[in-house]
């Protein structure tokens, strides 16, 4: 009879080490969610998060080096850094330095927006604040930031109190809403929240861009009908007038669920609206067009389709970038397509980085002109210029 | 001694439900792809930061209780297998813990994505079929009733 329970003792025992060993092999390290911006001198800065930090790098070199780490928020708080979920920076007109992040709460799909400020650059930050006046334990984290033309800072989010207070009557809601704020004071401050749209889309991102008036446009994911998932472009009015939320594409991709993947938007000085965006009504398609509020977009062309994801766009005078991750079965490639007359054609698609391991969404930078992809990758962040 | 080994036999297993949660690495797609011997195989995939895959998750459930015999369901969630413990909690409160359970366990979880279904880009949740004659069906989103109809 010993010798049965030594038996079973022996064979149940690799099975209770097997979940140390497994975790043990798995890789660590910071999630990759990360945002880049170059400031007015050239110099990049990086923003990631790292053990409850949004921590700060910058490089003068294009990003082959990036300096040592300086902490955003100095007392550690829990920090989304996933693809479509990162923390975000930007720059306003006298290179202020502002950082933005969704900070989960305890229930699941909860956040608040958090920000702070660094008027000497970086050698100081304020001590975070959060954006929005509502302080419930909901959903409000997807945050995107701009600094528009007077150097007003923008934030948008993706909220749940309207859902909640909605379905708490019975009554249905299918989504989450758009909320935004601004500062007209630096960031020392931001103005109460005001909802933009009721029934967005609860888990992408929301893509903004400075208009060539200085004002900033918002492109998102919203829900029309049932569970028709197509994107909305508006402008976010800051001086007390309604913003008018307008459907921008045509797709028609139905689904009840959480597509995370967001689109992306830029606007010409001419005021062209090149934008980028996801869909799987069929094949999982990137989409690139020229948004015309309220229509079909202009010069729709499939971009890329099975593998591909998180697509971003740029525009300098009548040179578009489009780039995006194209999965297989061996790792990422970073590709890009490109149009020198304002979009209206392309070229072919090319391959202008690998990766075997994990890697975040790109996003394009712009520097005198020329455009660059911050990449950043479970083996660094990379820094690429993309051909001329 | 009896007793003692009555109640180890007995604790076995609570301990292999507790532990149930198996990592899913790209080399161990293929074996999951192979089609089941008879019926089908139902793969429920889903993520910790999706407010639709419960209801969809039960809804297979109650589907393979109705077909034990010709469904064979598993849950895949994409989330990485180091959320075990918030993985199995959320499993359990679903009250999905006696499926076989996998999570993603790739650093690159596009990757696991794009050799479980090409035509599948990540949105959750999704469903994948795979029938004993070799074909195969994949539907992204809660599946509605008519669609739940034609897994099988």
């Amino acid at each position: 009879m010993r010798r049965l329970l030594i038996t079973l003792l022996c064979l149940l025992s690799p099975a209770l080490f097997a979940h140390e060993g497994m975790s043990m092999n798995m890789p660590k390290g910071p999630e990759l969610g990360a945002s880049a911006a170059f400031d007015s001198h050239g110099r990049l800065y990086l923003v990631d998060a790292a053990n409850g930090h949004v921590r700060l790098r910058h490089s003068d070199d294009d990003g082959r080096t990036l300096s040592a780490p300086v902490d955003v928020n100095a007392i550690a708080e829990p920090i989304y850094a996933e693809g479509e979920n990162r923390p975000k920076i930007a720059f306003g007109p006298h290179d202020e330095l502002y950082v933005s992040w969704s900070q989960p709460r305890a229930k699941p799909w909860t956040g608040f927006v958090r920000f702070a400020r660094s008027l000497d650059r970086r050698e100081h930050f304020s001590k975070p604040l959060t954006v929005h006046h509502d302080h419930a334990e909901i959903t409000h984290r997807f945050d995107a930031l701009a600094v528009d033309g007077n150097g007003r800072i923008v934030i948008a989010w993706i909220d749940k109190r309207d859902v909640i207070a909605t379905t708490a009557q019975g009554k249905p809601y299918l989504g989450a809403a758009v909320y935004y704020s601004w500062s007209d004071d630096g960031g020392a401050s931001f103005v109460p929240e005001r909802k933009l749209v009721d029934q967005s889309c609860e888990c992408c991102r929301i893509a903004l861009a400075r208009l060539p008036d200085g004002g900033i446009a918002a492109f998102f994911r919203n829900i029309y009908g049932d569970n028709i998932r197509d994107h909305a472009y508006t402008v976010l009015r800051t001086d007390g007038q309604t913003s008018q939320v307008e459907r921008a594409t045509f797709s028609d991709w139905q689904i009840a669920g959480c597509p995370h993947h967001g689109p992306g938007l830029a606007i010409g000085s001419d005021g062209t609206r090149h934008a980028v965006w996801y869909e799987a009504k069929g094949k999982p398609t990137i989409w690139y067009g020229q948004l015309d509020p309220g229509h079909a977009p202009q010069h729709p062309l499939a971009i890329a389709t099975t593998g591909a994801s998180h697509a971003d766009v740029a525009v300098h005078e009548r040179t578009v970038w489009v780039v995006w991750n194209q999965v297989g079965a061996n790792g990422y490639t970073l590709m890009l397509r490109r149009s020198t007359d304002n979009g209206a054609h392309f070229d072919a698609p090319r391959e202008i980085a690998s990766n075997s391991g994990a890697v975040a969404s790109p996003q394009l930078l712009q520097k005198q002109g020329h455009a660059f992809v911050a990449w950043n990758t479970a083996t660094g962040f990379r820094l690429i210029e993309t051909p001329r | 001694m009896k007793r003692l080994l009555l109640a180890f036999a007995l604790w076995l297993p609570a301990i292999a439900m507790a532990g149930s949660l198996q990592p899913l690495t790209a080399a161990e797609v293929p074996a999951l792809l192979q089609p089941p011997a008879r019926g089908e195989r139902i793969i429920a995939l889903w993520a910790l930061d999706c407010a639709y895959c419960e209801p969809n998750l039960e809804a297979l459930a109650a589907l393979q209780r109705a077909h034990p015999h010709e469904i064979e369901l598993l849950t895949v969630t994409t989330d990485s297998i180091e959320q075990r413990e918030a993985i199995e909690a959320r499993l359990r409160s679903m009250q999905m813990a006696g499926y076989p359970a996998r999570a993603y366990a790739e650093a690159s979880p596009e990757q696991i994505n794009f050799l479980l279904d090409p035509d599948w880009g990540g949105e959750t949740p999704r469903v994948l079929v795979i029938r004993a004659d070799g074909s195969r069906l994949g539907i992204s989103g809660a599946l509605t009733p008519e669609q739940l109809q034609k897994l099988r």
